[in-house]
């Protein structure tokens, strides 16, 4: 509790109480308590305002990190903007995503399947195409050879979905994509699953990079991914993309 | 809070968001939802946690977009604190230990600005004044100020780590925080 004498002479219990929300070191119930009254009295929300202004500068030191591509349609779904059929290409469109599900159910079956199923599946694509086909695999090997992650590309969209091949990573790691474009250095694709089929929309100044020959690479990294935009940690795995 | 994107195309899209303009809230969370990501992972130890997060607070947005008010912070300030708020509060009622957390080394000045943060012609007033009062406090507090941000760990996580009773943390970071205001608003 903040009663105790050995704090007397300290500033005025109120404007200090916002400080410490903003700063974030009340514990849950004083957290609470504090958020709610900043919902009521609009002296403590200001101050709290204050507050946030004066620490903000210190927001500009957290680095940005990839978002995996399929929280924008778990939002679209939550807030109810993604109605099925509205986007001007909506079939194209989801039921790349809406094939998770197979991509999911792949991953146990294996690598010989999932390139079956690829070859399949853009097959079936082709005879509704909005452009010209574009699509590309790559395998992602250990240098012994032995295939970990295997990566269906469609260079139309930016979209490409990474399938792990049974990886075993550390608890306290994640995996990172990165696509190193021929005489380039990495470019990071964001943080990758190491347990289950992963989709990843490539950003559009990276599109152009996306095509044959170009390597893409996974790294093991600390929580967060890599932090200055470089791999930090081994690359267990690495191929190059082919046209299917 | 300055930011490679432009602030008043951030505050374009906030203000078509609270009319209901999908588009321009997509534009907006393209624009900002990794820095926002960065801030919940900061605080938030599980990615699970962090992803759970970042959809409520787009969520927000999308419904209280109106709330927000150009004169009190910028667009992308207040999408961050927001983040860091609801990402505080996750780890608050989540019972999850924080695993990974270091120890806290007050005897060593940990604070060692980002070169970006005080030279450079990018640096805002903001934050280089933010700097200047910062260097002001003493080692201790300014490491444990810097420590509670950043992470978002209570006063009883930062005694623990930093092996200092709880009383005397709270002291320091209490006038720490007086003392930051007071020169900040000379």
């Amino acid at each position: 509790m903040n009663t105790r004498a050995d704090i007397a002479g300290e500033p005025p219990e109120g404007a200090l109480t916002a400080a410490e929300y903003v700063l974030g070191v009340l514990d849950a119930d004083a957290h609470q308590r504090a958020s709610a009254r900043a919902q009521r009295d609009p002296a403590f929300d200001a101050d709290a305002r204050a507050w946030e202004q004066r620490l903000a500068p210190w927001l500009d030191e957290i680095s940005p990190v990839p978002v995996p591509f399929a929280l924008w349609r778990r939002i679209e779904v939550a807030i109810g903007i993604a109605p099925p059929g509205e986007n001007e290409q909506p079939n194209a469109a989801s039921s790349w995503w809406q094939s998770l599900q197979l991509w999911r159910w792949l991953s146990v079956a294996g690598f010989a399947a999932a390139a079956g199923f690829a070859a399949l599946f853009f097959t079936a694509r082709i005879s509704m195409p909005p452009q010209p086909p574009h699509e590309m695999v790559a395998t992602m090997a250990q240098d012994d050879g032995k295939p970990l992650f295997t990566a269906t590309i469609d260079g139309n969209s930016g979209k490409l979905v990474v399938m792990p091949l049974g990886v075993k990573i550390p608890a306290d790691r994640v995996v990172e994509l990165w696509l190193i474009p021929p005489g380039d250095k990495p470019h990071s694709l964001g943080l990758i699953d190491a347990q289950q089929a992963w989709p990843v929309l490539v950003p559009s100044a990276l599109r152009s990079a996306l095509a044959a020959k170009a390597l893409v690479a996974v790294s093991v990294e600390p929580p967060g991914g890599a932090p200055h935009g470089q791999p930090t940690g081994p690359i267990i795995a690495k191929g190059e993309i082919a046209l299917l | 809070m300055s930011g490679p994107t432009d602030q008043i195309e951030l505050r374009d899209w906030l203000a078509a968001t609270a009319q209901g303009d999908a588009g321009a809230f997509e534009r907006l969370y393209r624009a900002t939802s990794p820095k926002l990501f960065g801030v919940c992972l900061g605080v938030l130890p599980s990615r699970s946690d962090a992803e759970e997060v970042l959809q409520e607070v787009f969520t927000t947005v999308w419904r209280k977009a109106a709330q927000y008010d150009a004169a009190l912070a910028s667009p992308l300030t207040w999408l961050a604190m927001l983040a860091r708020n609801r990402a505080i509060d996750r780890l608050r009622t989540s019972a999850r230990e924080r695993a990974g957390a270091a120890p806290i080394d007050l005897a060593e000045d940990l604070h060692d600005p980002a070169p970006s943060t005080l030279a450079g012609a990018e640096a805002s007033d903001e934050s280089r004044r933010l700097e200047t009062c910062m260097r002001q406090l003493e080692p201790q507090r300014r490491t444990l100020i810097r420590t509670a941000f950043f992470e978002g760990a209570t006063y009883d996580e930062l005694a623990r780590r930093s092996g200092s009773p709880l009383g005397s943390v709270k002291s320091w970071i209490r006038r720490g925080l007086a003392q930051l205001k007071a020169c900040l608003e000379r």
